[in-house]
């Protein structure tokens, strides 16, 4: 009882001696995770671009937590944020969207979403969107960066057949990793992936690609924690190489992964096992990844994967800083959008993907 | 204490100073408040203290049933997991008719006063597992619980499918959970923080006016007295742990309305966040003490320094570092009042 | 004896455990109001007796009849609800909790009808203070236990068990921790219950306790019943014949050790930081044994503490040799040549799972390293034996876990241990309690031995018979403060006594 007292005597005090607000422009931004590698680019740029509009960036980090977030969304609501800018922690469920989107209506603040999709039906997210002024969803198309990286990959494999196929049979085996179970991304960059490679193939009269484990049939290896990791697909390509591998005559000879921490994982693994390490004559089992890490490029540069697909980190921090910046002066939120970025339906501005197989 | 002006000066430093180590605690958060403060106006206006209230009426019942496992001497790890399988229940049951990609697509809504017993019971479940190992086979707490943490999570991958479940019924979101009882400003007083209030004087109750709260205390204090003296012990641990599980289970039942919607991170590392709310409080490790009272102050503070730290814009890497050694000193001062002083 | 006035009778009572008969055909009966002692030496079969009787163990063979009919109690608490309670020695309470709390665990008085699982801490306080007035205690319900003296946590164990409405109880070793006026009160209230019609049924080593308090005396040994005889046609010496079997006219061995003249230590003004220890000053001479007597809380203990740094010193000044010494935590103080024998045993002075030699070692470590860093397993095992020889400690091995010896063997065990370490001033607090008399004379011995080996020992006893029979010079202690100081061959309790009510 004592330390209430003592508690709210203090906050009297505090009521009392409390100085008169600076109006500081802050833009809080929430970040699903600071573990992610290609977000951290992101933020890096974010900023860079905030400042350069004039905005004070404020990054939070909710460790993949949908409830540490929306905790710091309604606390960054009462201490006096200008914009809430989102990077969702559950793509894939609405109701999450609209619960920080009332939030921010409720103090009539602009709510700018980005990167992590809010749900898997466009059509939903349109309406949810639509219904509030101030808001907009900055993001990449979700079906892109799983279907260049299939067209790399379709050609990558014509172009080099005989030297992938190991064992000669005449059909490539391939192992997909999968970031997460239910991501709206990784659904579309596994099924992508595998599908734009083949339609080349069997355009050119080649077989389609095989999955490796003829007993799977799901056809991808997915990461159980849902974070994307190079930890899991380490250990699903550790666990694979035991069993397949050139002795048995049934070694995967390709490797396709929805991120390049995941194709980092692999890559490792195979490297302990002897492939990839980068050496004068050593095999490569190519590797494929998207994101264009600095870890993924550094290996693509030594030989080591094969290609990558590269989300504009500074086109995102620019499209959202500039998108965030109209809407706390006032402006069109499009007003004066760089205009490589394509506005869809009004709802959300998409940032292009490109191949990066190398400088 | 004797008069303090009788004492010669140096007792008197004395005196103060260790006045000031047994509240430390509290000094060092109201300077830390102070601080904000000063940086950012806003966090004692009238919004900001709504919402920490609001925050602290989420984490407060897992939080209740957590130090009952505590006070036993015990711990228990299964909260976090509990809740997101109870979230999930939750949900599916009370997902809108109609809504598209409805889980159980023929269910309309059912009763949310069912809903709410029923995610209580499958807690209390799971409670019973965790106390009936321990008091009959003597196994520790932690082990116990962190396998419990692992199968229940399990339980949830398994039904759940993966999926992520939305569109809840506003019955059960916005006219229920999410509910403004009145508002300030913009600021809304949710009714959650309503049944948190009535939940923790329940469970106030609980502890200290029934023979089951009295024996919870003599066992966490001295297991074998309370064995003596004919107090089922088997029965009062896997009580407090079924209560504990009832109130996970009721975590989960807010959760997934306050969110919006049921995720396989949803509960994720909460016993860990209720677990440090509880010692910040002052509930001993070395069992057998803990107040209701402390337990409210313990998460309050922590939603104090959480929220303080999210209007400083400290960064997220830091804000680790800052939680943890504020554990670490809270731990250390609780230890210090049992240590006897040689 | 009219079969009517018995109350409780255990006759033919058989206990065997994995290669020891505990019990062999032990009987006891105990008359209604009246206290009956029950003696023998540890081990001899009186706490499995107990056990039996509780339901702790479940006895191999015999009959247990209370007011006549035979009875097989289950677990304490059925024997409880029968009217019979114990008060064990080491008293078994949740200590965070208060004193009506602990009185009435497991029973709670409930609201109302007393259908719903309420307390109403209401009638509990009435009914606590109900026992608490018949008994005298003074003692608030709603005290916490650990903030209570234990000789008070006794009281509070007593009350319960007199809460119960018990008609046999069974204190063990009662007045362990009381101070003399303390055990006073005890007197009057087991007096009380006597005069109610209870039995009870009273352990204790102290043999002019039991022959003041008790109507009979039941003596056992090796697990067998040796003869139960009225108390006042009994003396001492007839009570140590038929418990260790043969004579033992002498409770003390002569006291030959020479004192020198040289000082070893002198003690100035040492005040403490957190007790109520205050100025107290005085020299040690070589080769002397320097008793501390005192009621329970009037810095005995405090004293060793203090002087050993394993209580902090606010002021005061130690001298070894004439040189000032810091002696500021414990390490420092082994290095100075000091050893401290704690007071209780079980608490801070053996480690129980770990094996004699282990015990023995723990505090000479570095003397059994080879190359500077690998413990040499034969070092440690001369030492112990070294130990085990010259202490006459019974074991069957060095790898014997030393929880499973004796009181007194356990107490040898931590004398050998302390002597590795060579120390040149023994501080040895309370070092027979809880030990039977065969091994208390041994324990004399082997401090009189270690004066004779010119080291110096201070020692602090709550029994006045032991202080004036071992020590050469007795401090005596009251309310912190040091009262007075007497000779050991010409001093008498009363004196003693006198001196210890001083600031008390």
């Amino acid at each position: 009882m004592k330390k209430f007292l003592a508690l709210a005597l203090a906050l009297i005090m505090m009521l009392a001696v409390s100085a008169p607000a600076l109006a500081a422009q802050d833009a809080y931004v929430f970040w699903y995770t600071f573990g992610d590698v290609y977000l951290s680019t992101v933020r890096d740029a974010m900023d860079v671009e905030m400042k350069e509009e004039g905005l004070n960036a404020i990054n939070q980090d909710a460790n993949g937590q949908q409830a540490t977030q929306t905790d710091q969304v309604n606390t960054a609501l009462v201490s006096g944020a200008s914009a809430l800018v989102i990077n969702v922690c559950e793509s894939g469920s609405i109701g999450v969207a609209e619960t920080l989107l009332n939030a921010a209506k409720a103090y009539d603040l602009p709510c700018v979403f980005f990167n992590r999709a809010l749900s898997t039906d466009d059509a939903e997210v349109k309406a949810l969107l639509d219904s509030y002024e101030k808001t907009v969803f900055v993001g990449t198309l979700f079906d892109q960066a799983g279907k260049m990286q299939g067209d790399m990959i379709g050609q990558y494999v014509l172009d080099n057949y005989d030297a992938i196929d190991l064992n000669g049979d005449g059909v490539i085996t391939y192992v997909m990793f999968k970031g997460d179970e239910a991501n709206q991304e990784a659904i579309f960059r596994t099924q992508y992936g595998v599908e734009n490679a083949d339609a080349i193939l069997t355009a050119a009269g080649k077989p389609a690609l095989k999955f490796y484990d003829e007993g799977n049939a799901s056809k991808y290896l997915v990461d159980l924690n849902g974070t994307w990791s190079n930890t899991a697909s380490f250990e699903y390509m550790q666990t694979i190489l035991a069993q397949y591998n050139e002795a048995n005559g049934n070694m995967v000879e390709l490797v396709i992964a929805n991120n390049d921490d995941m194709a980092l994982g692999a890559v490792n693994a195979l490297t302990v096992a002897g492939y990839n390490t980068g050496e004068e004559g050593a095999k490569v089992i190519p590797v494929f990844g998207v994101d264009a890490t600095d870890a993924a490029k550094e290996l693509i540069a030594n030989g080591r994967m094969v290609g990558t697909i590269k989300q504009d980190n500074v086109g995102m921090a620019d499209a959202v800083a500039h998108i965030t910046a109209n809407l706390v002066n006032g402006k069109d939120k499009f007003d004066a959008l760089n205009e490589n970025y394509t506005i869809v339906d009004g709802w959300m501005v998409a940032i292009p993907y490109a191949v990066y197989t190398g400088e | 204490m004797q008069n303090f002006k009788a004492l010669s000066n140096k007792d008197k430093g004395r005196y103060i100073a260790n006045w000031m180590l047994d509240h430390a605690m509290i000094i060092i958060i109201i300077l830390m408040a102070i601080y904000v403060q000063s940086q950012k106006p806003a966090f004692f206006k009238i919004p900001s203290l709504v919402n920490i209230l609001s925050l602290t009426a989420v984490r407060l019942p897992m939080a209740l049933g957590v130090a009952g496992c505590i006070i036993l001497a015990g711990t228990d790890l299964s909260g976090g997991r509990v809740a997101g399988l109870t979230a999930f229940i939750s949900a599916i049951l009370l997902q809108k008719a109609g809504a598209s990609g409805k889980f159980l697509p023929n269910l309309t809504p059912p009763n949310l006063l069912l809903v709410i017993l029923a995610v209580m019971a499958i807690g209390a479940i799971v409670g019973l597992v965790n106390g009936f190992c321990m008091g009959k086979f003597k196994l520790h707490p932690f082990i116990v619980t962190l396998a419990t943490q692992m199968i229940t999570y399990g339980v949830y991958l398994t039904v759940s499918g993966s999926k992520q479940i939305s569109s809840l019924d506003t019955s059960y979101t916005t006219s229920f959970v999410t509910k403004s009882l009145f508002k300030i400003g913009p600021t809304s007083v949710p009714m959650y923080v309503l049944l948190a209030i009535i939940l923790t004087a329940i469970v106030w109750f609980i502890w200290n006016k029934t023979t089951f709260g009295k024996n919870m205390f003599a066992v966490g204090s001295n297991e074998e007295a309370a064995r003596v003296s004919g107090v089922n012990v088997l029965l009062t641990i896997v009580g407090v742990f079924m209560m504990a599980g009832a109130l996970y289970g009721y975590t989960g039942f807010v959760e997934a309305a306050r969110l919006g919607g049921s995720t396989a991170t949803l509960g994720l590392n909460y016993e860990s966040d209720a677990i440090a709310a509880v010692v910040i409080g002052g509930v001993s490790f070395v069992g057998g003490t803990g107040k209701i009272s402390g337990v409210i102050l313990g998460v309050f503070m922590m939603q104090l320094i959480m929220s303080g730290m999210t209007f400083l814009g400290i960064s997220g890497n830091v804000t680790y570092i800052i939680k943890g050694a504020v554990i670490l000193v809270a731990c250390i001062l609780d230890m210090r009042k049992y240590m006897v002083k040689k | 004896m009219a079969e009517q006035n018995i109350l409780l009778r255990m006759e033919g009572i058989c206990k065997t455990f994995p290669g020891v008969k505990a019990l062999d055909n032990a009987q006891l009966t105990v008359r209604k109001g009246t206290v009956h002692a029950l003696m023998g030496e540890n081990g001899a079969g009186k706490s499995t007796l107990m056990k039996c009787l509780f339901g702790i163990y479940s006895k191999d063979a015999g009959h247990i009849y209370l007011d006549g009919k035979e009875i097989n109690f289950k677990n304490s608490r059925e024997a409880l609800d029968n009217g019979v309670a114990m008060v064990h020695q080491e008293l078994n309470q949740a200590l965070k909790r208060n004193v009506m709390d602990n009185i009435w665990l497991g029973r709670y008085p409930k609201m109302g009808s007393g259908k719903l699982p309420v307390v109403s801490e209401k009638k509990m306080y009435d009914a606590t203070m109900k026992v608490f007035d018949e008994l005298g205690v003074k003692v608030n319900p709603k005290t916490v236990m650990s903030t209570m003296p234990v000789s008070q946590r006794q009281m509070v164990e007593i009350a319960k068990a007199v809460s119960f409405n018990s008609k046999i109880i069974v204190l063990d070793e009662p007045t362990s921790s009381l101070t003399e006026t303390e055990v006073e009160h005890l007197f009057e209230i087991i007096n009380m219950l006597r005069d109610r019609g209870c039995g009870i049924i009273y352990i204790s080593h102290k043999m002019e306790e039991i022959l003041r308090i008790s109507d009979d005396v039941t003596i056992m040994r090796d697990g067998q019943y040796i003869a139960t005889r009225a108390a006042k046609d009994l003396t001492m010496d007839e009570i140590i014949r038929l418990m260790v079997g043969r004579e033992l006219t002498n409770r003390f061995p002569p006291k030959d050790n020479v004192v020198s003249n040289e000082n070893i230590m002198e003690v100035q003004g040492i005040t403490a930081m957190y007790s109520h220890l205050k100025d107290v000053s005085f020299s040690l001479k070589k080769g002397e044994i320097l008793g501390v007597a005192g009621l329970d809380s009037s810095g005995r203990t405090e004293l060793l503490e203090n002087i050993f740094g394993y209580a902090t010193r606010k002021s005061g000044k130690l001298f070894k040799n004439g040189k000032p010494i810091g002696n500021k935590t414990s390490r420092e103080s082994i290095q100075n040549g000091f050893a401290l024998l704690t007071e209780e045993r079980r608490a801070t002075g053996i480690f129980g799972i770990l094996n004699i030699q282990e015990n023995t070692v723990i505090s000479s470590l570095k003397k059994y390293l080879n190359y500077g860093f690998v413990l040499s397993n034969k070092k440690m095992a001369e030492k112990t034996k070294w130990s085990i020889d010259a202490m006459h400690i019974k074991t069957p091995s060095q790898k014997t876990k030393i929880r499973s010896l004796s009181g007194g063997n356990q107490q040898k065990v931590i004398l050998g241990r302390w002597l590795l370490t060579q120390p040149d001033i023994l501080l040895l607090d309370e070092p027979t309690r809880g030990i039977d008399v065969g091994a208390k004379y041994e324990i004399y011995q082997l401090i009189l031995d270690l004066a004779k080996q010119g080291k110096s020992v201070i020692m602090v006893s709550s029994e006045m018979p032991e202080l004036l029979g071992v020590c050469n010079r007795i401090l005596v202690m009251s309310g912190g403060r040091l009262a007075g100081e007497v000779n050991a061959d010409t001093a008498t309790q009363e004196e003693i006594m006198t001196l210890a009510a001083k600031y008390a």
